[in-house]
């Protein structure tokens, strides 16, 4: 029963452990294959490793000898340590010594040289991880914010959409009031047309009548004009002349 | 202190017990695994990056049932390289200098891919012992030599691993031996040794990591021919 209450409690206490060694314990803490899988979050990996220094002493060591020995502590045990052992040849020198001089000074021009180009391609790998996946995000982030804009200019559209009715309506209207003058003049035309025609009509019927009396007058008159008629006026028309052209010479 | 220059490749010993296996899996220690993480620290990074692109040269002229073999082949990479490089640093036993570890990489593996030609397409694989193009009086000569090549093969590949290391191990061996040797005497041919071991090092470094490149490149060449 303990156990039991024990095996309740363990969680709340692991939690109130350090956040590098919760989760973990928390992980383990779990039943086997009775629980599910840990997918806590897992706390986040440090951006940098340890610090060193000289490449591999960590700068622990330093600080875990500064308060005894002060800032050249590390060094003088260092320098006294490979003294000892050399000078009492518990380290011989031989031939590995020599190639392990020349490969170590390989190595640390190497590490020198190529060390930051390869940290900074590292890093360019992980950034282009990252910006490809941020792409996406902003890609998608963009796309909506300009989803939002049309939307509320298509409110706004919406807002107005009266004043685009009245004036179709107005446009209708008058296409309307356009096709009835139309049809008004053309009716007014034919209507003229068709009286004109009778007028002409009435014009023409007088004219054939007058034509006709005239006609008839002059005929009549003409044969009422006997020979002997025709005789007297000719010799009385020609008196009249000789009077006149006496008369005309007479004034010039 | 060596009392000749070969007991740097007798295989070291701790109280009685041969240290071969830690030997060989030191290497292990070295690799990150991969972790749970979408993206890790630089190392794991480079390490992923390096292996990824290892693979993709090995494994691209192999077909695709091939590829059953990618695991097999990068790892046996990985630890060829881990292993040839680690032998340069001073006073550590190369594993990769003894016949009988190479022999024991070489041979299963070179058979197992011949037997799966044999198996799979045997017409295939028989047919790769004729060249193309061979004159008709020729091709009984030809066979057998080829089919010699053929036998030849893993003894060929442990032998090339082994002797390059160990020569290359006993020349850096010599060389140093002759530097240090020269130094109490004349300091000016000292320094000129000194030279030829730097240029010996940086030598050894290529030849470390061609000799595993070569290795496992010539079974996915063998892959390729029969799978």
């Amino acid at each position: 029963m303990l156990s039991r209450l024990a095996l309740r409690a363990a969680p709340g206490v692991l939690r109130n452990l350090s956040p590098s060694l919760s989760a973990g314990a928390l992980c383990a803490a779990r039943s086997f294959h009775g629980g599910q899988p840990c997918l806590a979050p897992l706390p986040p990996l440090p951006e940098r490793g340890g610090a060193v220094r000289h490449g591999f002493i960590p700068e622990e060591f330093f600080q875990f000898l500064y308060p005894k020995t002060g800032v050249t502590g590390p060094y003088m045990l260092g320098t006294g340590l490979t003294l000892y052992l050399v000078s009492k040849e518990i380290y011989v020198f031989n031939n590995e010594t020599v190639s392990a001089v020349v490969f170590l000074s390989l190595v640390i021009y190497a590490v020198k040289r190529f060390g930051p180009d390869v940290a900074a391609f590292a890093e360019k790998i992980n950034e282009e991880k990252l910006a490809k996946v941020s792409t996406i995000k902003n890609d998608s982030i963009k796309a909506l914010e300009t989803a939002i804009q049309q939307e509320k200019k298509e409110q706004e559209r919406v807002a107005v959409r009266s004043y685009i009715f009245d004036a179709k309506r107005n446009n209708v209207a008058m296409l309307l009031e356009i096709n009835y003058r139309e049809r008004m003049l053309m009716v007014y035309n034919e209507v003229k047309k068709r009286l004109d025609y009778q007028v002409a009509m009435q014009h023409l019927k007088r004219r054939k009548e007058q034509d006709h009396m005239i006609g008839w007058v002059e005929r009549n008159v003409v044969q009422s004009i006997t020979p002997q008629q025709h005789k007297e006026s000719i010799a009385k028309c020609i008196l009249d002349l000789k009077a006149l052209s006496k008369a005309a010479q007479a004034t010039v | 202190m060596n009392l000749n220059l070969f007991d740097q490749f007798l295989v070291p010993q701790l109280l009685g017990m041969p240290l071969l296996i830690p030997a060989m899996l030191l290497t292990t220690v070295l690799i990150y695994n991969p972790q749970d993480r979408w993206l890790s620290n630089p190392l794991t990074t480079l390490q992923s990056w390096l292996i990824a692109k290892a693979t993709k040269q090995i494994m691209t002229p192999v077909n695709k049932p091939g590829h059953k073999w990618s695991l097999m082949l990068i790892s046996l990479l990985t630890m060829l390289i881990l292993n040839n490089l680690l032998g340069l640093l001073p006073y550590t036993f190369t594993p990769t200098t003894q016949l009988s570890m190479n022999m024991a990489l070489a041979l299963p593996l070179w058979l197992a891919t011949v037997l799966i030609g044999l198996r799979n397409k045997p017409t295939s694989s028989l047919a790769h012992l004729l060249p193309e193009g061979t004159p008709t009086p020729l091709i009984p000569i030809l066979i057998l030599i080829e089919t010699i090549s053929l036998l030849i093969r893993p003894i060929a590949l442990a032998v090339r691993l082994t002797a390059n290391l160990t020569a290359g191990h006993l020349l850096l061996h010599l060389i140093s031996t002759a530097a240090l040797s020269l130094m109490t005497t004349s300091t000016l041919l000292a320094g000129l040794t000194l030279i030829i071991l730097t240029l010996l090092m940086l030598l050894e470094i290529a030849v470390a990591m061609i000799q595993a490149y070569v290795f496992t490149l010539l079974l996915s060449l063998y892959l390729q021919e029969n799978v």
